[in-house]
């Protein structure tokens, strides 16, 4: 087995027939046609309908609550109490009970009938409010107050560096609290068997975790416990585990002797099932007048809501440009509210950090009088010659570069030089503008091992299964493609089974690990069974495995020449089947004799060009160009998919997304789809996505870095456009036309 | 569903399921008044009352015939989703907003959520497992695959019934007469500029009676 572990692990091929190349769904008719079963789709036989009773105050203790007369409700079946008498609840949608009924009718009637009684205290639901009053905490956990400072970091020495720059300017910039809004709501069908046996069909991202986590909780041996994800209807980041109602609804199933489905409805999905943390901060910025920055200092605050995590990534400010600029100095305070707590949201902390980031970036340039761009080219982070020395594909070792390379194709495709004018320059009351930032994310393969395993039948069919998830990205299909690679087979024949908590181990869906960990095992597993094959079917063909070699659909003997179709020679098999397995994870990835098949980190640049009409303050975005790497691109056409949908979701940062409250009730007023609004295909700017393809680099996740610089690069045109700054996303018009009348109504 | 999730969706007027809930009791007042007024039944004009329990209806769903027995306040979404286990709509926002619950009302679209099941009976329901009958591949599907106008895929049925029922009231519409007509719709992964390419082609397509 050491022996096994040392060695090299199989390379990607160098000649790629299907690896790069556009590569349909192969689960694409079945999504299309709605026949594709999502966790909220299986109805077993015999199922109870559950929901959650939850608190309508923002902050309360639970005096009294009284199920009788809910027990006895028609169709009432079993009951969950999730918070005790005397419990304090923290905000408005904390879960008190759950219920089980025969229909969703009985079961809201059900609902309406649970008495309770709360104790109202005192709450939160604002940054400001929390702000204005650190003396008062009306939150868990420790500590005397809502606001956390976290602990300041500099580099150099900021106020050295104002006195001898040529501009030094003042900003404000950040963005609201958003909500995931995944489409499928969070929640589950939970069924046990007579042998205490308990399945569950989840809409998680962590297919593996969500199985764990259940065994757990009901002290069962994890082969007792099943989750079936094999579809999922959204994530985003806030879909790792079973969550509150996930098991409320498996202990009523369990007390009820019958499967019990739970999906929030959508003004829960919006409320508790995680959001993306505000951050408001106030940037100072300095700089030389050739463009070189010398100096950048933010003090920033956010709401984790009921969480107490920073709402930034407090270890990379000043951005990509943290290596660059010789002097920075950064503070962040985490202002807990009685709402919702955070969870990671697609690229969590960066579109924040983006934001704080790019936007000063433009301030500077306009007060230097320069063009952006050039601005962008002065500071970006060195190439580092000692991690070239060690790994010349490391990002660290091709990060100028790259970044350089990569502005210069936005630019071209955007046409950035003929668009590009002074801030505010245009005449008449409709204005155009255009805007650049920058990104960057991690995307490595994951710690925890992805396993595959890949088995060839005698009838040539074959089979790829692992347990990990496809949340739409596209993964059940690369899985297929690149073990058609390997076989010489189209994606379409191959057999894909994926999403079952039990076929292996794998990792939550997180940190866009996926694709640079399963890509690589099925790699491993798929040259496996090939070897495999080769081995069992050599005697039988005449030939030595070792001359034996896949074709397009075939096998061929390199020593006579011979060749049999795929069929033929799997047939030769008889009553055996080939198999192989292949294991992946971040450890393997950064074995010097592994170099190039996965790795990690990459660039992308990213062009939006807006109309603003300077009357009604309304912002169109009509263009967004996304320059975007991620090491060896695996299918070119969902690869394309991540990164348009990655703009689309930072351009409805942008424009349209917040989580309102109401400093009165304390309840989101915006808990639904028609006011929280997000953006319909008419409101779509024209997206013209380059993959900035490096095969040398081996795979690194996609799912997250695209959706990052879109809002700064929309700020920045906007900015580009009217010649003052719209401080805080969405840039909704009431933001544009306060901002204009903060400069005397004229742009 | 529970108090605070009531004010907070639906602000300080009626909501759609309120309106819906409470037309179902006014239904039931009537059914209980109903025996009394025998007079009633022998006028055929007036109304029949439904409800509350569960009535028999027969609904005509991708050209069969299915019967179950709901609440007359079930929207046709949850008929459909719940008591037929036709689970291509989707229940999203389950008011009117998203689409992701659209389908084909005698050739119609329609938001399943806002209709309620008993309003259906006696007309022609289509959802999108209809795009894949007789295992033939709709046209609208088969361009929603190629250009990958589809990621989590949970939008995808409503805007591809959306689509398949503006095409089929004008076959020769535009892009932009079918982005119209995609507009109550709304896709969470951004699959917008795919669709986009999807339509270019049907445009061509259909544009020219194929």
């Amino acid at each position: 087995m050491q022996n096994e572990a040392k060695k090299a692990a199989h390379p990607w091929p160098k000649q790629r027939r299907l690896i790069g190349t556009r590569v349909r769904r192969i689960d694409g008719p079945e999504k299309a046609t709605g026949t594709a079963k999502y966790s909220y789709d299986y109805n077993r036989p015999g199922m109870l309908h559950a929901a959650i009773l939850r608190c309508p105050h923002a902050h309360a203790r639970l005096v009294k609550i009284d199920l009788s007369v809910a027990e006895k409700m028609p169709g009432v079946k079993a009951t969950h109490l999730i918070a005790n008498e005397g419990k304090e609840l923290f905000y408005a949608g904390d879960e008190i009970v759950a219920l089980a009924a025969d229909t969703e009718e009985h079961l809201a009637d059900a609902l309406r009938a649970v008495k309770v009684q709360y104790e109202v205290l005192p709450f939160f639901v604002r940054e400001k409010d929390a702000l204005e009053h650190p003396e008062q905490k009306t939150v868990g956990g420790a500590g005397k107050s809502n606001v956390n400072r976290v602990a300041e970091a500099t580099k150099g020495n900021v106020e050295a560096a104002y006195k001898t720059a040529d501009a030094v300017i003042e900003g404000e910039y950040g963005a609201a609290t958003v909500c995931h809004q995944c489409l499928e709501s969070h929640g589950l069908v939970a069924e046990w068997d007579k042998d205490g046996n308990l399945t569950v069909w989840c809409s998680t991202q962590a297919v593996v975790g969500t199985a764990a986590a259940l065994a757990q909780h009901f002290k069962l041996p994890p082969a007792k416990v099943k989750c079936i994800t094999h579809y999922m209807g959204g994530g985003f980041g806030s879909k790792f585990g079973p969550d509150v109602q996930g098991i409320a609804a498996a202990e009523l199933a369990k007390k009820a002797g019958a499967p019990v489905k739970l999906m929030l409805d959508r003004a829960e999905e919006i409320t508790v099932a995680g959001n993306r943390p505000s951050a408001y901060g106030k940037v100072k910025i300095a700089g030389t007048k050739d463009g070189l920055i010398t100096a950048y200092e933010v003090d920033c605050y956010g709401t984790p809501g009921i969480g107490n995590a920073a709402t930034v990534n407090m270890g990379l400010l000043p951005y990509v440009y943290q290596d660059a600029i010789p002097n920075w100095k950064r503070n962040h305070a985490i202002v807990r509210l009685n709402a919702g707590a955070a969870r990671a949201m697609r690229a969590p902390g960066h579109p924040q950090n983006c934001l704080l980031t790019e936007c000063a970036i433009d301030d500077l340039a306009a007060k230097l009088g320069l063009d952006p761009m050039v601005v962008r080219l002065k500071n970006l982070p060195p190439n580092d010659p000692t991690a070239a020395k060690n790994d010349p594909t490391s990002f660290l070792a091709i990060r100028h570069s790259l970044y350089s390379k990569e502005i210069e194709i936005a630019a071209q495709l955007a046409d950035w030089k003929k668009k590009w004018h002074p801030p505010g320059a245009e005449e008449g009351p409709i204005k155009r503008g255009i805007g650049m930032a920058l990104h960057t994310w991690g995307g490595f393969a994951s710690a925890q091992p992805n396993e595959v395993t890949i088995v060839i039948s005698r009838d040539g069919s074959v089979l790829v299964e692992s347990s990990t998830q496809d949340l739409g990205t596209g993964q059940r299909t690369v899985n297929a493609l690149v073990a058609a690679e390997i076989l010489g087979l189209e994606p379409g024949d191959i057999t894909v089974r994926i999403g079952e908590s039990q076929l292996g181990s794998s990792s939550g869906s997180g940190g866009s690990t996926t694709c640079p960990s399963q890509a690589p095992a099925t790699l491993q597993a798929a040259c496996n069974a090939r070897d495999d094959l080769f081995a069992k079917i050599a005697p039988r063909l005449g030939a030595k495995p070792e001359d034996l070699a896949i074709e397009k659909a075939s096998v061929v003997d390199k020593a006579s020449g011979k060749k049999w179709s795929w069929k033929e020679a799997c047939a030769r098999l008889g009553m055996d089947q080939a198999k192989g397995t292949g294991v992946w994870n971040q450890k393997l990835s950064q074995q010097r004799e592994n170099a190039n098949i996965s790795n990690g980190q990459v660039g992308g640049v990213q062009i939006a060009e807006v109309v603003v009409d300077t009357e009604t303050g309304v912002v169109r975005c009509t263009e967004v160009v996304a320059v975007q790497d991620c090491g060896m691109i695996v299918d070119l056409l969902t690869c394309e998919s991540q990164v348009a949908g990655g703009v689309i979701m930072g351009l409805n940062y942008a424009l349209f997304e917040e989580r309102i409250m109401d400093r009165h009730t304390g309840r989101q007023v915006n808990a639904d789809m028609e006011f929280y609004k997000l953006g319909g295909i008419k409101d779509m700017p024209r997206i013209k996505v380059h993959m900035y393809d490096m095969p040398e680099r081996g795979v690194i996740g996609i799912g997250e870095p695209p959706t990052i610089s879109t809002a700064a690069a929309i700020s920045n045109a906007i900015f580009n456009a009217i010649g003052v700054r719209v401080p805080f996303a969405p840039f909704t018009p009431d933001r544009v036309l306060a901002a204009l009348a903060q400069k005397g109504g004229k742009a | 569903m529970n108090d605070a999730q009531e004010h907070g969706r639906n602000g300080p007027g009626l909501s759609r399921r309120q309106f819906l809930k409470g037309s179902g009791m006014v239904a039931a007042t009537t059914a209980l008044v109903g025996p009394a007024a025998p007079a009633a039944e022998a006028d055929a004009k007036a109304p029949v009352a439904l409800g509350p329990g569960p009535v028999k209806i027969q609904l005509t769903v991708n050209g069969k015939k299915m019967t179950t027995a709901v609440e007359p306040r079930v929207t046709l979404l949850d008929a459909l989703r719940n008591y037929l286990d036709v689970t291509g709509c989707k229940r999203v926002c389950d008011r009117g907003t998203c689409g992701a619950c659209t389908v084909l009302l005698d050739g119609k679209p329609i938001y399943a959520c806002t209709m309620l099941a008993l309003e259906a009976r006696g007309h022609d329901i289509k959802t999108a497992e209809a795009l894949a009958a007789d295992g033939r591949l709709d046209a609208v599907a088969a361009a929603f695959v190629k250009y990958d106008a589809q990621q989590c895929g949970f939008c995808t049925p409503g805007f591809v019934v959306a689509l398949r029922g503006a095409l089929d009231k004008n076959p020769k519409a535009s892009p932009a007469e079918i982005e119209e007509a995609l507009a109550g719709n709304i896709c969470r992964c951004g699959t917008y500029e795919q669709m986009r390419h999807a339509i270019a082609e049907l445009c061509g397509k259909e544009g020219k009676g194929a």
